[in-house]
């Protein structure tokens, strides 16, 4: 579970200081896809990225299940990425030079620990599971923009993340592309019970989506949980 | 996995990875051809002494070079062949001359005499006749490298040396000193040719027994001839390089260029470098976000200027090893001493990791927000 408490974000650029993120409370929970969408310019990355722990919030505290991840070093905040997110980007961003697998393990060994004796036939089955078989010792450039995105799901789901964040991750591709990604974005969230929260601006992921939620000028707009009130009751309860 | 990556990378990014390889050979090439001719040089410097074979020299006091020994008595040899510590004692002459070319021109020679039947301190290596040739009064060395120079002379030939009739009894091959052509005879031809009083000679070549405790034996050779400096062998050898190299502003030369050559290779490995981590910024940041710390993204820097130091040294001692080929036997100094190679490939590696230190600091500044949009 993930909860942001009053979260609020300012930006100073030179010296006036702005405002993009009004105190926004949020709780996310395992086994639902989030969607939150809004126009250009509404907060939705700054959001996105305090809840991915690379941007650090101006107010307010955030935590993930019952640890405080609000102020955390630099250090901490690239560990709790590693351990407890998964990533996926508007464009695959995979590393030109490694193959596909490499990619995938990737996520693994980047703090150099040695990936568990598993984890190839993991990935391996993760990659068939994503339609990518075959692909593993082939070169990121020799796919299609839809194969590298889901190669780039691969890479965020090899660990096992509870928290699977994903910017525009439809908008760089083909209809069908996109389809298929947010049906498998969907299926991650129900089936392996993950907190999935999926900023877009496109209406063909909506359908896709257990909860809405609109942002604009850096207030939530309109939230489609019913349980609104319930939702500000935990959030008192539980701090 | 970090190293991994960095090899990936540096495999990948072919341009880059060529262009610091270039920088890390150019270091390893100009760098060891530098200080191969300076280490040529400096045994050119001290050649007499180390050929010598003998332990210890006795000079007049007060040398500053094997070179430049004032005379002295010949009799030191015969006080000092008494001592039990002394296997021999033979006496050196050293002047200069000038040798009478086939055409009538002359070339400004070294000349050592050497007592016969012993010849201490002669030629050490023949390229056509041998030791035997010279035992023959009129006979002198010329060297295999000075004999275009000198007119093609040939073994029999006779010509003349400061104006005394000498026959080409040898070839010596790579017989040559810092002050050019060396010319082996006998001790009264030198002094024929140099015109010095009979019994006086640059110094008294001392051979130790091989039983003897050799610092031992040289302290009492200095308590025995207190008017007269009494030199080990490597004492004297050290002295003499000293001397060339503080006084004709090789050191400074040598030095001038080798800096040159390293701040080329330099400049071009952290330009590269530079240049490939830029275009690497957005894979860092794509690390950075799925849970690299800096510190990891520092070390997949780093184990790309590794892999490519270590590469580059590689291939620049191969070019090096076959420049050196190349060169040995001819007349252009080149020497190695066995630990050199060692400290420049280290130095290169330290050298390539400074060079690595701006892309350093770009690739742990890639910002892991920068990744959404
Ligand atoms: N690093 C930053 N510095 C200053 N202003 C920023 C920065 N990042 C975003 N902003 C501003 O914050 C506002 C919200 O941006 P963003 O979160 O990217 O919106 P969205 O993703 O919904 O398009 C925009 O007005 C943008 O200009
Ligand atoms: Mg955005």
């Amino acid at each position: 579970m993930l909860l942001l408490k009053n979260i609020a974000k300012d930006f100073s650029d030179g010296r006036e200081k702005r405002r993009v993120l009004f105190p926004t409370s949020l709780e996310c929970r395992a086994g639902e896809l989030t969607v939150l969408s809004g126009p250009s310019g509404s907060g939705k990355t700054t959001l996105l990225s305090i809840i991915g722990l690379v941007l650090t919030p101006s107010e307010g505290q955030m935590f993930i299940d019952d640890l405080e991840v609000t102020a955390l070093s630099d250090v901490e905040a690239a560990t709790i990425r590693l351990k407890r997110y998964g990533f996926v980007f508007q464009q695959a961003m995979l590393v030109e030079g490694l193959t596909i697998l490499d990619n995938v393990m990737l996520s693994f060994a980047i703090q150099g620990e040695k990936p568990p004796a598993d984890s190839f036939e993991k990935a391996s089955a993760l990659l068939k599971t994503l339609g990518l078989e075959g692909t593993a010792q082939m070169q990121p450039r020799l796919l299609s923009g839809g194969m590298k995105q889901r190669a780039s799901i691969a890479r965020a789901l090899i660990k096992d993340p509870p928290i699977l964040l994903c910017d525009e991750p439809t908008s760089a591709l083909d209809a069908e592309s996109g389809q298929v990604v947010m049906e498998t974005l969907k299926r991650i969230a129900i089936e392996e019970n993950r907190v999935v929260i999926v900023v877009s601006h496109d209406a063909r992921v909506f359908p896709f989506a257990d909860r809405l939620i609109q942002l604009e000028s850096g207030i939530i707009t309109s939230d489609t949980r019913e349980s609104n009130q319930e939702e500000k009751e935990i959030i008192h309860a539980s701090h | 996995m970090r190293s991994y990556v960095a090899l990936r990378m540096v495999l990948h990014d072919r341009s880059s990875t060529t262009g610091a390889l270039l920088g890390v050979i150019a270091i390893v090439f100009l760098v060891g051809q530098q200080l191969s001719i300076l280490f040529g040089l400096l045994n050119y410097m001290s050649v007499l002494v180390d050929h010598s074979g003998a332990d210890a020299w006795i000079t007049s006091e007060n040398v500053r070079n094997s070179d430049a020994s004032g005379l002295i008595s010949g009799r030191y040899a015969d006080r000092v062949m008494g001592l039990d510590d002394v296997e021999w004692a033979e006496p050196m002459l050293i002047s200069n001359g000038l040798f009478r070319t086939k055409d009538g021109s002359y070339e400004s020679v070294r000349v050592v005499g050497t007592k016969r039947p012993r010849l201490a301190g002669g030629a050490w290596e023949f390229f056509a006749a041998d030791q035997d040739a010279m035992l023959d009064r009129e006979s002198v060395t010329v060297d295999r490298l000075d004999l275009e120079k000198l007119g093609n002379p040939r073994v029999g030939d006779i010509t003349e040396i400061g104006g005394q009739q000498v026959r080409i009894g040898a070839i010596t091959n790579g017989a040559r000193g810092f002050q050019g052509t060396l010319v082996f005879a006998s001790l009264d031809k030198v002094s024929d040719i140099a015109r010095t009083p009979p019994g006086r000679y640059s110094a008294i070549l001392v051979r130790f027994k091989e039983s003897a405790d050799k610092q031992a034996a040289l302290e009492r050779l200095r308590a025995i001839l207190p008017e007269r400096s009494v030199h080990s062998a490597a004492g004297l050898s050290n002295l003499t390089r000293t001397y060339y190299f503080t006084t004709t502003g090789i050191g400074g030369s040598f030095g001038f260029s080798t800096v040159i050559a390293v701040l080329i290779g330099v400049v071009i490995i952290s330009l590269t470098m530079y240049t490939s981590v830029l275009g690497r910024v957005k894979d860092f940041a794509v690390m950075r976000a799925i849970g690299a710390r800096k510190l990891d993204i520092a070390l997949v820097v780093i184990s790309e200027a590794m892999i490519i130091a270590g590469i580059g040294v590689f291939i620049g001692f191969v070019l090096l090893s076959v420049l050196l080929n190349a060169t040995n036997g001819s007349s252009i100094p080149s020497f190695l001493p066995s630990e050199v190679p060692a400290l420049l490939a280290i130095g290169t590696i330290l050298i390539s990791l400074m060079g690595s230190l701006i892309a350093l600091r770009v690739a742990v500044k890639a910002e892991p927000a920068s990744v959404f949009h």
